[in-house]
């Protein structure tokens, strides 16, 4: 061999040594369990890194960390709102992105306890509302240009494609699958006026309520915007009853408050939700800046085909002029409440303000006790109620999130479980 | 600035007086062996830096310390001759060269012998150059060429015309800038990018890593890559058609030619076509049919193959140049025009799972142009480059069908329309350049570089239909961007052996975007507003040959990036603007070691190895952030990163029949936040960046026969392996079930057969021979194995 031959092959050797090295460098994880226990649920924490979504139990939340170091399924998207359905226990995870439709998931445990991906359905059509109506989860969306049975696109009076649409996904909470339907708005409830709407809320009699923001067409000469166009009657509250086929079988009326709303950027957050006792409480979130009425709500009572003339709510009263925006139900007739920031807020404005609502005592009281101040919260995830408490994850400036348990008696909270990711966007229960 | 960066260079040139030492001087006339004077010979004393350029009649003048060397001539389209001279101080040694011309054609693989390419290589920047004219037989595009090169990953969602990403020692994107002879292409749309331009319009392909010259004027953070195409003074035509795999045809003819009085027309038209219907397995949307008539859907529980269905893809170019070369006003002054278009199905979303069968995109572009260069401009030793040019992009994304696809090619009607959001959006987007190279020699040993480039950007939006409330009047709002990056450097050669450069950068932005400036109610506003950058970067280089085969290289640069328009302003509605950005800054850091002996009977036997190790300490990372509250984006300063890596590429040669080598890439990224922007501290500091591959590399074997059949015939076989360790989607320290990229292993083969010294040229191309499943993106599954023939004439033939 001569010299250089020589040098050649060791310097080879130490390449094949270097790569060899850097291979075996690796940090690999073994996947880790959740250590299984007697207790015949467990909660299903969906906690975020920056980039990914990662789904996490815990047995409890009302103390201890949970983190998605090392822990945890990683989902291959981002942005999932999930939400609980209770017999059959099933989480359902929703999600669309802008411009492309989105993976829906499903998720149980099954037979030997294990958290399992039960299916998957395909979201085409963005969704500003979602909730549970016997068998389904359903999302709506409005603002969308509808096409007949050929196939041909609806247009307006001057050949416009019209944008009155709204698109209801239907999806089985059995076997994950998902069916579409559709229904045109315009003059459904006043003429020349079209509606999006806001919230499900099963009746348990064969029918779902949803609260209808009506509103003008979108100027189609305008570059772009809201589907929602110029609202001409702020001062009107309006809930459609539909059935499975989305046959508006009744229309709720009243002009006592604006419409059930809340509204951020593209968003139509649901303000309809019943209590206990199956009566369904409207809330207005006085949005609308042309409105004249308060922030409150009103009442249809289990069974009734009207409002409740006898129920009015005026919670703006009660809170120092402050709006609310978004609104749950927690257990009897208590109500969750997210109230802006500023008396004025704009379509921008902040909500990190949290506050109880008695329903039928018509009493208010701002969350007390370990919460963080309003100025303080980065960030929210979706509440959850259970056993007569709400459980809500709320990230505060240099903590983790953190899971606050609120009573609502009491509208105190106290600091639960410290999830130690970028954000929580939501909490739930899973029965074994 | 500017002022305070030139008075730094004057400083620099008044400490360093270039000292003279007594020389000798070979000079001499090239011709061809008809007596035609030849310029832009390239002459060079072998193993060493000294090199020269013959002028316009033919002069060349070299300044070399006494000694026995071989100077070598070599110009496109002779034979190359190599000369012994024996020089004495002080004394002038007058050598002519007649060249003969070749048989009209180039030799194929030029595998030794200095050439540009090493010049190129031999700069003290960290720089790899790809030789293009290797791969002119096969049918392969600029970014899979450019994968050859070492630090270097494209990543692709697809099949021909899919998106492509270059990422260079870890950094991508917006980090990347890649240039067409020294003009940014990011402006050209995507009708005219490395993912559809063949390999043949390029002489050669320069990549930059972390330490960028003055003559690429951009904010590059990571480096940059400058495509050389190719510039002749012969008559010329390459013409050539390929067909593969999934009904792909591409064809290229080149043609041009110089006539005696300096007259000069070139025409480059090219097109691909693929039907990219190759197969992929994922899982089904299932449509049942529901009593009532309607449907309902699920995904399978399993993976099945599908064939793709809605993925065809076309694009078509044409560049023609026209002017003039050699004239006493100008060496070279071209005007010209590239006109492209593009046109492609979209297949899936940006998860594999989700089908489309009526979506689209389509992207026209028109770019003229203009390059004027002189030598000796006014004084002797002064020149000036100047290009120019505008691009005028129009790209429109269409979904309008009312349907929902699944990857059967099955559909059920969707009752709204978009499978997505219904969208005929158009984008326009306007964009000047203009960059001056102003170089002047100062005696043998100093020259100043002054670069400039100016860049107006200007885009609208439109969309007929949008109505989906993601859309707002912020949208279509202008938006625009002004730069200017002006660059100065000072090269040194301090000793035969020792050269060194410095150089300083000013980058100039304004950029106007709208922003949401409610201040009550709930109706948005919007304005227009400006934001203005001024930043400074600089830098040195340096080279130092130890041996005659040994050179050592060390480069260092302070680069920056600056926000663009969306960072700044968001889109309005699912991402706001952060108005106070600071710019992205890096340290890069690169030490070489590039080591090319040669021995064996008449040095039959070469070997190429080039280390480089990088160092690159990465702050203010512009990253997405994303509120959990209500989805809405933004941007911020929040990131620092460190990277410490090896780029290597090993080579050996056995005369002109045998090659063998590879390039290995490893880089250790580790995120170095301590704490979150939220303040929290971090859960995966010092975790390897998350889905970048850090650990690839490539192996090539090749294997030439001349004379096979006939004279001036040539086989070549030559084998291509690509490897790329897996890496995992997200940070590796989270999740206990994560998403991974699967390791990939590919081989590619090709077979080609020149004749009549590369006039005519057949080549059978395999491509994943081995049918390996590959991705370089989570779930986006890239073509399995292809076949592809690609027929090649070439003709060129020197102006007599």
């Amino acid at each position: 061999m001569t010299n250089f031959y020589k040098k050649l092959f060791s310097y080879g050797l130490m390449g094949a040594l270097l790569i060899s090295s850097f291979g075996c460098s690796d940090d690999d994880s073994d996947s880790v369990d959740p250590v299984d226990s007697d207790q015949d649920y467990t909660f299903f924490i969906s906690a975020s890194s920056e980039d990914s979504e990662y789904i996490v139990t815990a047995d409890d939340l009302e103390s201890g960390e949970v983190s998605i170091v090392g822990n945890g399924t990683e989902l291959a998207m981002t942005g999932y709102s999930w939400i609980f359905n209770d017999d059959p226990s099933v989480a359902i995870g929703l999600v669309y992105a802008k411009g492309d439709p989105g993976i829906g998931l499903g998720y149980n445990y099954n037979d030997k306890r294990e958290l399992s991906n039960i299916g998957q359905f395909q979201i085409s059509s963005r969704f500003t509302s979602y909730g549970f109506f016997e068998n389904y989860a359903i999302t709506s969306v409005g603002g969308q240009t509808l096409v007949d049975d050929e196939g041909n696109t609806l247009v307006d009076g001057e050949g416009n494609p019209r944008q009155d649409g709204s698109v209801f996904n239907f999806i089985d909470v059995n076997t994950m699958s998902m069916e579409t339907k559709s229904i045109p708005t315009f003059d459904v409830f006043h003429e020349g006026q079209q509606a999006t709407f806001s919230g499900i809320v099963d009746r348990g009699d064969g029918t779902f309520l949803s609260g209808a923001v009506v509103s003008s067409p979108r100027d189609p000469d305008a570059t772009g915007g809201s589907s929602t166009g110029e609202v001409v009657y702020p001062n009107e509250c309006w809930v459609a009853a539909f059935d499975k086929d989305l046959n508006i079988v009744q229309k709720f009326h009243d002009d006592r408050l604006s419409y059930s709303s809340g509204r951020f950027r593209s968003q139509y957050y649901s303000q309809i939700a019943k209590d206990d006792d199956n009566n369904v409480y409207v809330f207005s979130g006085a949005y609308e800046e042309t409105t004249t009425h308060p922030a409150g709500a009103l009442r249809i009572n289990n069974g009734a085909n009207d409002f409740d003339d006898n129920y009015f709510f005026n919670i703006e009263a009660l809170t120092d002029g402050y709006k609310f925006r978004r609104v749950w139900h927690i257990t009897e007739d208590y109500f969750f409440l997210e109230i802006y920031n500023d008396v004025e807020p704009t379509s921008r404005g902040a909500a990190s303000q949290y506050g109880i609502v008695k329903m039928e005592d018509q009493t208010f009281n701002w969350i007390g006790g370990d919460f963080p101040a309003y100025d303080q919260i980065d960030a929210t995830g979706l509440p959850m109620a259970h056993d007569g408490k709400m459980y809500f994850p709320v990230t505060v400036d240099s903590e983790y999130p953190v899971v606050y348990v609120i009573d609502p008696a009491t509208a105190k909270a106290t600091a639960g479980i410290t999830v130690q990711a970028t954000g929580v966007s939501s909490v739930g229960i899973l029965r074994k | 600035m500017k002022t305070v960066l030139l008075s730094t260079l004057l400083a620099v040139l008044s400490i360093f007086p270039s000292f003279a030492q007594e020389k000798a001087t070979i000079s001499g006339v090239v011709k061809s062996s008809e007596g035609e004077i030849i310029p832009d010979a390239y002459l060079f004393i072998d193993k060493t830096n000294f090199n020269a350029i013959s002028d316009a009649k033919g002069n060349y003048e070299l300044k070399v310390p006494a000694g026995k060397y071989l100077l070598v001539c070599t110009v496109l389209g002779f034979e190359r001759e190599v000369a012994q001279v024996d020089v004495e101080a002080g004394t002038t040694l007058i050598y002519d060269f007649t060249l003969t011309e070749k048989d009209q054609v180039l030799d194929e693989v030029e595998i030794t012998g200095k050439s540009i390419i090493q010049e190129v290589k031999e700069s003290p920047y960290n720089v790899v150059a790809i030789d293009t004219k290797k791969l002119e037989n096969s049918s392969k595009d600029l970014s899979q060429a450019l994968e050859r090169s070492s630090g270097v990953r494209i990543r692709r969602s697809g099949g021909q015309g899919s998106r492509t990403s270059v990422m260079l020692n870890g950094f991508t994107g917006r980090h990347v800038k890649i240039f067409m002879d020294g003009l940014p292409m990011q402006s050209y749309g995507s009708a005219f990018q490395i993912n559809n331009i063949p390999v043949n319009l390029a002489e050669r392909i320069e990549v930059y890593k972390g330490v960028v010259p003055i003559e690429l004027g951009a904010d590059a953070l990571g480096g940059a890559i400058n495509i050389i195409t190719k510039k002749s003074a012969n008559t010329y035509l390459d013409a050539s058609y390929s067909y593969g795999s999934f009904n792909t045809h591409k064809t290229n003819i080149n043609f041009g030619s110089t006539s005696k009085s300096g007259f000069t027309f070139n025409v480059n038209a090219f097109q691909n076509y693929s039907d990219n219907n190759y197969d992929v397995k994922t899982q089904l949307l299932e449509f049942t049919e529901n009593a009532d008539g309607s449907y309902s859907s699920r995904y399978s529980n399993e993976e099945q193959w599908f064939e793709r269905f809605h993925d065809t893809y076309h694009n078509e170019t044409v560049i023609a140049k026209v002017g003039f070369v050699k004239k006493p006003w100008a060496d070279r002054f071209l005007i010209g025009a590239t006109l492209a278009q593009e046109e492609s199905d979209i297949q899936n979303a940006n998860i594999m799972q989700i089908a489309y069968g009526g979506r689209a995109t389509e992207s026209h572009s028109v770019i003229p142009s203009l390059e004027y260069y002189k030598s000796d401009l006014f004084i002797k030793n002064l020149s000036l480059a100047v290009s120019a040019n505008y691009s005028r992009v129009k790209q429109t994304n269409i979904d309008t069908m009312a349907r929902q696809y699944n990857w059967a090619g099955d559909y059920r009607p969707k009752g709204s329309r978009g499978e997505g959001d219904y969208s005929m959006g158009e984008f326009r987007n306007n964009t000047g350049m203009f960059t001056a190279n102003l170089k002047y020699k100062i005696g043998e040993k100093q020259q100043i570089v002054v670069n400039n480039l100016w860049s107006t950007f200007e885009r609208k939006n439109s969309d007929p239909v949008a109505n989906d409330q993601n859309s707002s009047d912020a949208d279509f709002m202008k938006r625009s961007n002004t730069k200017n990056v002006l660059g100065i450097s000072y090269d040194y050669q301090l000793t035969d052996k020792w050269n060194a450069s410095l150089f300083g950068k000013n980058y100039h932005v304004v950029t106007t975007g709208p922003m949401d400036t409610t201040t009550v109610g709930n109706t948005p506003y919007y304005q227009q507003q400006n934001r203005r950058y001024s930043v400074n970067g600089f830098g040195l280089v340096t080279n130092y040959r130890l041996k005659n085969d040994l050179l050592l290289k060390m480069s260092f640069e302070r680069s920056v990036r600056l926000p663009t328009s969306t960072e700044l302003f968001g889109d309005e509605v699912l991402e706001t603007g952060t108005t106070d950005l600071e710019a992205e800054n890096s340290r890069n850091v690169n030490f070489n070691v590039t080591y090319a002996p040669s021995w064996g009977v008449a040095q039959k036997q070469s070997l190429y190895i080039d280390a480089g190790f990088i160092y690159r300490d990465t702050e203010d990372y512009i990253r997405r952030d994303v509120s959990q509250s209500n989805g809405l984006a933004s941007y911020v300063n929040h990131g620092k990163v460190q990277n410490v890596g090896v780029d290597l590429e090993v080579r050996y040669f056995y005369k002109r029949s045998f090659a063998i080598g590879g390039t290995f890439t490893y880089q250790n990224m580790r995120d170095k936040v301590g704490n979150d922007q939220n303040g929290r501290p971090s859960l995966h500091y010092n975790d390897r960046m998350r889905n970048v591959p850090y650990l690839f590399g490539n192996g090539e074997m090749s294997y030439m026969k001349n004379n096979l059949f006939g004279k001036g015939d040539k086989l070549t076989v030559t084998y291509f392996l690509n490897y790329v360790h897996a890496f995992y989607r997200d940070w590796p320290s989270l999740g206990s079930k994560k998403i991974e990229i699967p390791e990939q292993l590919s081989h590619d083969m090709s077979v080609n057969y020149s004749m009549k010294r590369g006039k005519y040229n057949i080549t059978l191309e395999a491509n994943n021979f081995t049918d390996t499943i590959l991705y370089d993106n989570y779930s986006l599954q890239k073509p399995g194995r292809s076949f592809s023939v690609k027929l090649r004439y070439f003709f060129s033939k020197s102006r007599s």
